[in-house]
């Protein structure tokens, strides 16, 4: 693709390969900023490079937003999030305002990140830090008791999750004390919730000078197997709600452009509570299923909505209409192998036959057994679906979590 | 509240749907830059996978096929030079577990079917080539054509064993049958004519001709008409049984034959026998029924001249052994060996009629008649099945081939013996078959094969005749161990393995061209010379070759990319009828005819080859090889081989198996003007 030397000059932090193919084929240029292992690949593909091992910010931190300053790179996009306060950083300089570094931090760490939307008036649910066992416990307890439960009724869950990883990464559901044991000592201090029994859902947003230009609602099946966009009508009817909520995020936080993904729950009374939010692209391929559905590649949007040389109209331009434009309904599942001890790889008849059936990108077994799952674990890869009705996908993605795919 | 879950209901018509997927993932693929391609190809793939096993999927994807190409299907892979594809490897691409494997190999010969209709004008590719690779796959896979799948594909394949057949259906429809059997025919007689031991499979596909053409469905047109003499030559060579009436009915015609009539008989078998190199199971009955009655009449049915006659006349007696002893419809093959073992007048080799005598009375171990019965079940006696072998093997010594295995030295090893000692071969067979233990001597070492732990193979082959079945798997054990005796010694062991393994003519001088350390390209220059000094006729005083010399090949496919070593003898070097010295040489590979790239093709019959030899003009010849031997006593000087002769064939290395060998210096110095 031609590049248009008049829009933004961008660096992506991370290595994706989606990301580079999205950049390549846009008419923005662009630097791939990412650890050395990247290079070989990067020279041998004509990929515009700049070596950088994102460890965590230190003295050096300034030296890479100074290279990219004089490379006359416009601004970093952030695709992991441990690039995130990277990106704040590096933005801080580039475009000479301090408060994005700030903002970075706050959208780094789960606990801050709580408070501060808290403080913009969102709901949130109970939370606490945890640096031992015995603070989980104490919570565990103080929840439940809140909820007018006796000894002996069964307890309301709580979740845990690391402050500073992405989506399902080390995140538990503990019930009794009892399994409060099984949490290794290392994966302290975490962050406490109270469980909020709900519909979960996500949304990533598209903002472009403080205002929302593209809004999606991705609906969970199953939190951590299987999501799907656009969302359901019933999902989709609280839309007005939802937008007004991602108003209140985009203020309390101060965002004046960018890609934000939030989580909340909406509870059966209606009420929107916040979970969090990222700076980042979503996992599970959301950015797949919206290009599958709307046309649009979901990076290019950020790379758009990033560059501080796009016009209103450019924007308007690029974004379809939210669900009416959609074509379809486009989900993924992600798959866990079923049983202890595996050979091979075999797609079920019933989602080879399925119309809504797309792709996969699962791979044979590398191993025999598998390894016990922690905490939600990570997916062995995705099958992807696609078709005309949300409540047929739904069902089908549900319906996946019942099949053998490795056996 | 559902309205669409009429979607799911089974039996639906999946196709649309598929290919508007297919059609999206095409265009993904195809907008891709190169680098992001192969994460785009595998939906691709997946979902022409599914297409294809849909009804009309292969008519949608040849629809699509220019689409396809266009998008990057096959960058990067063999398939992207469809001038360099090779029938022969399709079948097995097709019959492969991978599924992207068998995909690619489907997508590939749909995008052939649309060059070949003139629908996609191919840079690479034009229509007559591509309808020509399709109608020669076709035709060596008939039995995907017509039968359903075996047990061995259902079960490494699965579902996809449904794909290679919706593909060839397909194929067949569009391109018509008519051309795929003649196309058949011709196959077969290439095989033929280099007089392979094994005919089983030709036979299979004898067969299905032979039941295409008696299936009212399926209208073959004018073709087929040069298949009579194969189908007649297995089911019916002559007037009393070319109906095909069963042997037990042919018997009962011969009982109330005249002389006249047997003589009839007997003339019409052995011209069909010659003619194609088959056998069929009635000329067993004739033959049984002729021994001991007439020597005239089993001379005839033989089809032997002066010197196959006397030497029948001769051994009489042991003659009629084998006949009524391993001579029976199911062992009919064997009558074309021993026709020619007689032609080759090597009973009156002192030790053959003895060592043959010890042949029929054999006592044969509980492993060998295990090996026998794995692969040939027990309807037939095993020690007739052996001798059948046997006489081929003494008779045919070029039609010897390896099967689907790695052991090349040993097929080469037998096939020496059998041209050039054939008691030694005996010896070898007997210690095979009765005592499990094959014993040689590597330089005064004794080695068993009983004591040596693996060879080349991994696993026993089945796929050989009775013979190799017995025999290879101990020479290959012993060749392995020779090779673990050379272990440390600097160069290739060849040098010191051949003349020990294969026989004291082999020559103890030995050349090599590459150097073992490095892989680099070594002294071209001397080595040519040396090997011209050594073999061509007009260098090395006008000598013809003595006796067969194992050589090395480095062999190359077809667009000449190196592929592996291999071992062939050198059985002489002669002008052929248009002048051009050629080398004749014995390449125990199941089907000699190759094309090695840059022109070099592997003549098997037209340039003055003998049955099962194979040729190339000598300086192509020398262009392979890689390792040969020489007779270190005689002829020191290099050849003057002309400059011009001497840059062709350097230059035919380095363009093909050498290009990736150049030696660092070398490459500069091709580099640098003649000196």
């Amino acid at each position: 693709m031609t590049k248009d030397p008049n829009k933004g000059y961008i660096a992506l932090l991370g290595w994706s390969l989606n990301a580079v193919e999205a950049a390549e084929t846009f008419d923005r240029r662009y630097i791939v900023v990412a650890p050395d292992w990247a290079e070989e690949y990067c020279q041998q593909h004509n990929i515009p490079y700049l070596s950088w091992n994102f460890e965590r910010l230190n003295d050096r931190s300034m030296e890479i937003a100074e290279t990219l300053k004089e490379k006359g790179v416009d601004v970093a996009i952030p695709l992991f999030e441990e690039t995130v306060e990277w990106a704040g950083a590096i933005n801080s300089v580039l475009l000479d305002n301090p408060r994005l570094y700030g903002q970075s931090l706050l959208l780094r760490d789960k606990a801050l990140m709580k408070r501060r939307a808290q403080l913009g008036g969102i709901r949130v649910g109970i939370f606490e830090e945890a640096h031992d066992k015995e603070d989980v416990v104490r919570f565990l307890k103080r929840v439940n008791q809140t909820l007018l439960k006796l000894d002996g009724d069964p307890n309301d869950p709580i979740h845990l999750k690391a402050f500073d990883k992405a989506g399902c990464l080390g995140h538990r559901v503990i019930r009794t004390p009892d399994e409060v044991d099984t949490i290794p000592d290392e994966e302290f201090p975490v962050l406490m919730e109270s469980h909020l029994d709900g519909w979960e859902f996500a949304v990533e947003a598209w903002i472009h000078n403080g205002k929302i230009v593209f809004l999606n609602v991705s609906e969970y099946v199953t939190l951590g197997y299987s999501v799907f966009v656009p969302a359901s009508p019933e999902l989709e009817k609280y839309r007005a709600q939802i937008h007004a909520q991602i108003e209140k995020l985009i203020k309390a936080f101060d965002i004046e452009f960018g890609l934000i993904h939030p989580e909340y729950f909406v509870t059966s009374d209606g009420e929107m509570y916040f979970g969090e939010v990222a700076y980042r692209p979503p996992g599970f391929k959301v950015f797949e299923l919206l290009e599958r559905v709307y046309g649009f590649n979901a990076y290019q949007a950020s790379m758009l909505v990033f560059d501080p040389n796009s016009t209103e109209e450019e924007v308007k331009a690029f974004f379809p209409k939210e669900v009416v434009d959609a074509d379809g309904f486009a989900g993924c599942f992600g798959v866990y192998p079923r049983r202890r001890v595996v050979s091979e790889l075999r797609i079920p008849e019933e989602v080879e036959d399925h119309p809504y059936f797309e792709s996969h990108e699962l791979t044979p077994p590398a191993e025999e057994t598998v390894t016990k799952r922690t905490a939600f674990g990570t997916h062995w890869g995705l099958v992807y679906f696609r078709g005309e009705d949300a409540h047929t996908l739904r069902d089908t993605l549900k319906a996946q979590e019942d099949l053998d795919y490795y056996i | 509240m559902t309205p669409n879950s009429n979607l799911q209901s089974p039996g639906a018509d999946l196709l649309p749907g598929l290919l508007k997927k297919l059609d999206n993932a095409t265009q993904q693929l195809g907008d891709a830059p190169d680098f992001a391609k192969p994460a785009r190809l595998q939906p691709v793939m997946d979902i022409a996978r599914r297409v294809l096993l849909q009804t009309g999927g292969c008519a949608a994807i040849e629809d699509r096929a220019e689409r396809l190409e266009r998008a990057g299907v096959f960058a990067g892979s063999d398939w992207a030079q469809p001038a360099i594809l090779v029938p022969s490897l399709s079948g097995l691409s097709l019959k492969s577990a991978d599924a992207t494997t068998v995909v690619i190999e489907a997508l590939s010969q749909l995008r052939m079917l649309a060059v070949a209709k003139s629908r996609y004008l191919h840079e690479g590719l034009s229509p007559v080539a591509a309808r020509h690779f399709l109608t020669q796959v076709l035709a060596l896979n008939l039995a995907l054509l017509f039968g359903a799948p075996s047990e061995a594909e259902r079960e490494t394949q699965g579902r996809l064993a449904q794909i290679p057949r919706e593909l060839f259906q397909h194929l067949a429809t569009r391109i018509g049958f008519e051309h795929i059997i003649d196309e058949l025919i011709n196959e077969i007689w290439r095989i033929l004519q280099q007089r392979p031991i094994q005919v089983e499979p030709v036979k299979q596909m004898i067969t299905q001709i032979s039941l295409c053409q008696s299936n009212p469905e399926i209208d073959l047109g004018t073709s087929g008409q040069g298949a009579n003499r194969l189908v007649s030559a297995l089911f019916g060579p002559t007037q009393a049984c070319h109906e095909d009436p069963g042997v037990d009915v042919y018997q009962q015609r011969l009982e109330s034959m005249d002389t006249a009539a047997l003589q009839y008989e007997a003339t019409g078998f052995a011209r069909a026998m010659h003619d194609t190199g088959l056998v069929s199971p009635y000329h067993a009955v004739l033959l049984n029924h002729l021994a001991g009655q007439s020597d005239q009449l089993v001379a005839e049915a033989l089809g032997l001249s002066a010197t196959g006659r006397d030497c029948l006349l001769c051994f009489h007696d042991l003659i009629q052994a084998i006949i009524e002893s391993s001579l029976m419809p199911t062992t009919a093959q064997g009558i074309y060996g021993l026709a020619l073992m007689l032609e080759r007048g090597i009973l009156y080799q002192p030790p053959i009629a003895p060592a043959l005598w010890r042949q029929l009375g054999l006592t044969l171990s509980d492993w060998s008649q295990a090996r026998l019965f794995a692969a040939f079940g027990d309807s037939v006696p095993y020690r007739a099945k052996l001798m059948e072998s046997v006489l081929s093997m003494l008779g045919q010594p070029l039609g010897i081939g390896q099967g689907n295995n790695p052991t090349c030295q040993s097929a080469r090893a037998l096939s020496m013996w059998s041209y050039n000692d054939p008691d030694y071969l005996l010896q070898m067979v007997t210690w095979a078959a009765r005592d499990d233990e094959i014993v040689m001597h590597f330089e005064g070492q004794r080695i068993s094969s009983k004591e040596c732990v693996a060879g080349v193979a991994q696993t026993l082959p089945l796929d050989l005749d009775a013979v190799s079945l017995l025999v290879v798997p101990h020479l290959d054990r012993i060749y392995g161990e020779m090779g673990r005796q050379c272990i440390g010694r600097e160069g290739d062991p060849h040098q010191w393995i051949n003349p020990e393994f294969h026989g004291w003519w082999t020559g103890r001088g030995f050349r090599i061209n590459v150097d073992v350390a490095t892989g680099h390209l070594d002294d071209l220059d001397a080595f040519v010379r040396h090997f011209y000094a050594s073999y061509h006729p007009g260098y090395n005083g006008n000598q013809p070759l003595i006796h067969p010399q194992p050589a090395g090949i480095a062999i190359t496919d077809s667009a000449a990319r190196f592929i592996g070593w291999h071992a062939i003898s050198i059985l002489r070097a002669a002008t052929d009828p248009n002048g051009e010295m050629r080398i004749y040489f014995y390449n125990p590979n199941n089907d000699g005819g190759q094309d090695w790239g840059n022109d070099v093709k592997v003549s098997t019959a037209g340039n003055g080859e003998r049955f099962g030899e194979s040729s190339l003009p000598f300086a192509q010849f020398a262009s392979r090889l890689y390792i040969f031997h020489y007779d270190p006593l005689e002829h020191g000087k290099l050849a003057n081989v002309t400059q011009d002769e001497l840059s062709e064939v350097i230059s035919m290395i380095e363009n093909s198996w050498g290009a990736t060998r150049l030696p660092p210096t070398g490459a500069q110095a091709s580099q640098s003007p003649t000196l």
